[in-house]
């Protein structure tokens, strides 16, 4: 459904961020993308939604597809038109509209009044929180009512695929996991297809299908759940389980194994 | 006491058109964080627009009927204020706020320049769209033409809060003021947005010119209006539509009550200041205004 066929990005004309990067996406898959801070993660999210330029950045080479179209430059309306929206790290609902306008912000494309109400409710139905905040300005929410709007808010557009980068990033432990029981749910309900950035490895991990492990730019390693869940490294560095008998510091191993193993 | 009415309803009125002219401050501003300091000259090229297609069709031996004036005005100033956005501030994307000051400054000396160079500097009466004289209410007397421009205003606020929060285009340059990241990852076109709201100050500009002028003195001075509506669109708040009519509610009836008990002690100077103490009180006490955004700041 979506492709990275070696994708590099470069940040004012000289960083150079993604290096060759490759990524597939299947239909009705749940994809995980993990790395360290820095590894390119929400890079490739934005090279993905067309979200470099803001940043100054851009694509120089490669190719991105969605759906049998390539948009590697293409605007972001059009990607958003195309069936793809993504949630944005960091929380950004318009902070002085009131919930319902942000929902209904979320679907300024859409000109199928039936069908957009209808939407509302579906979205109402996974978020029984969300009827009542309504009238509330979203500004003024806690970070997970605030985490529920955007994700609804992304729903309202009717997409196909749902990008969402760290949607756990300063949520309660029990609060993830009720977050990411709704995407699992909304993924199967929907048909969806999600292409996820977590720092939690584990809960990210546990939800997905198929995962990518990025580093310095690169997809350092891949596999399905149960490869990654298997891998050695990706239970060390990500799920926090010894390799050996006794616990090896993150220090003494980080540049040995990793290089070994995944680059070598 | 009956004096002391007539001053209040004579400077709420004339506050309301101020309000209108700082509701296309804040249309503008809301989308593309811009203060257009030219906001005079816009209305003076509206009104220059619209006594061409009258009075100066007219006076050429081609009249015009009203309403294809009054379209033709509306064509017109849709292109101005797409022009201005196209070419002075669409490439200024990015740039520094200072930039985007100077710009503003070179845009109005330039278009004063225009102005002067397309219809001369000489006054003219504008065309009288609006019926001249006054309202006998009891005993006060209330001036026709400001009272259907601040019915207008009022009207047009609550049609343009409708707009913002309601309708798709609305909604679509709500998040855009908001946050253009934001609006990008929703699917907005930034830029298309920014035009939008260019052609809409313009053209509210323009009604603000209408009803300001009609049957009265026009001239290039008039745009001395920019600069009265600027503190309005800050005390009721750069981003609040409906902050702006309030706000001229406020700024006005200061005005006419500084004009009728401080003027005879200061020469005059009293009321013509006012507006600026008043804009200065706002920066220095609460800088996003009455009813502006402040930045939500959670701990």
């Amino acid at each position: 459904m979506l492709t990275l066929a070696n994708v590099d990005a470069v940040y004012g004309g000289v960083i150079q961020v993604l290096r060759s990067t490759n990524l597939d996406v299947r239909e009705g898959q749940m994809v995980v993308l993990l790395g360290a801070n820095g590894a390119g993660k929400t890079t490739t999210l934005k090279a993905i939604s067309g979200l470099l330029h803001a940043d100054h950045g851009a694509v120089t080479a490669g190719r991105i597809s969605f759906a049998g179209q390539d948009i590697t430059h293409a605007e972001p309306s059009e990607i958003v038109r195309a069936g793809m929206v993504q949630v944005l790290e960091g929380r950004r609902v318009l902070e002085h509209l009131t919930v319902y306008q942000n929902l209904m912000v979320g679907a300024h494309l859409r000109s199928d009044r039936a069908g957009v109400k209808a939407d509302l409710e579906r979205v109402y139905g996974y978020f029984p929180a969300l009827p009542e905040l309504a009238g509330r300005i979203a500004g003024y929410l806690s970070g997970g009512e605030m985490q529920m709007v955007l994700i609804g808010r992304a729903l309202m557009a009717r997409p196909r695929l749902l990008i969402l980068d760290e949607p756990s990033m300063g949520l309660a432990p029990i609060l993830t996991q009720q977050l990411f029981r709704t995407i699992g749910r909304i993924k199967r309900d929907e048909g969806l297809t999600v292409l996820l950035v977590e720092q939690n490895a584990r809960a990210a991990i546990s939800q997905c299908d198929y995962g990518y492990i990025m580093e310095g730019g690169r997809i350092v390693l891949h596999g399905s759940r149960a490869e990654l869940e298997g891998n050695q490294d990706v239970q060390e560095f990500y799920l926090g389980m010894g390799g050996g008998a006794e616990r090896v510091s993150y220090r003494d191993v980080k540049h040995y194994r990793r290089r070994k193993r995944w680059l070598g | 006491m009956i004096e002391f009415v007539q001053i209040l309803i004579e400077g709420a009125l004339v506050g309301l058109v101020y309000g209108l002219v700082a509701i296309s401050f804040v249309v503008i501003y809301r989308a593309s964080k811009i203060i257009n300091l030219a906001q005079g000259e816009v209305v003076v090229v509206g009104a220059f627009l619209l006594w061409t297609f009258t009075e100066g069709m007219a006076g050429i031996g081609y009249p015009l009927p009203l309403w294809l004036a009054l379209l033709l005005t509306l064509a017109g100033c849709v292109a101005f204020g797409w022009t201005i956005e196209r070419t002075v501030f669409r490439p200024l994307i990015g740039q520094s706020a200072f930039t985007i000051f100077m710009a503003g400054v070179a845009l109005l000396i330039l278009l004063r320049g225009l102005a002067q160079l397309v219809w001369g500097a000489q006054s003219r009466s504008a065309p009288a769209i609006l019926p001249e004289g006054a309202l006998d209410l009891g005993p006060f007397l209330v001036n026709t033409r400001l009272l259907i421009g601040a019915v207008f205003t009022i009207l047009l606020t609550q049609a343009l809060h409708l707009f913002f929060t309601r309708s798709r285009l609305g909604l679509r340059l709500a998040a855009v003021a908001e946050d253009h990241t934001t609006a990008h990852s929703l699917g907005v076109s930034v830029r298309q947005a920014i035009a939008v709201a260019w052609i809409m100050g313009t053209v509210v500009a323009t009604a603000a010119a209408v009803v300001l002028l009609s049957g009265s003195i026009l001239s290039l001075e008039v745009a001395v209006i920019g600069f009265k509506a600027l503190p309005v669109a800050l005390l009721g708040g750069m981003e609040s539509i409906r902050g702006a009519p309030l706000a001229g509610l406020i700024i006005g009836i200061f005005e006419a009550l500084a004009s009728a008990y401080l003027d005879p002690l200061t020469n005059g100077a009293a009321s013509g200041l006012l507006p600026y103490v008043v804009m200065i009180a706002v920066l220095l006490i609460r800088p996003y205004g009455l009813f502006g955004w402040r930045k939500i700041e959670r701990l």
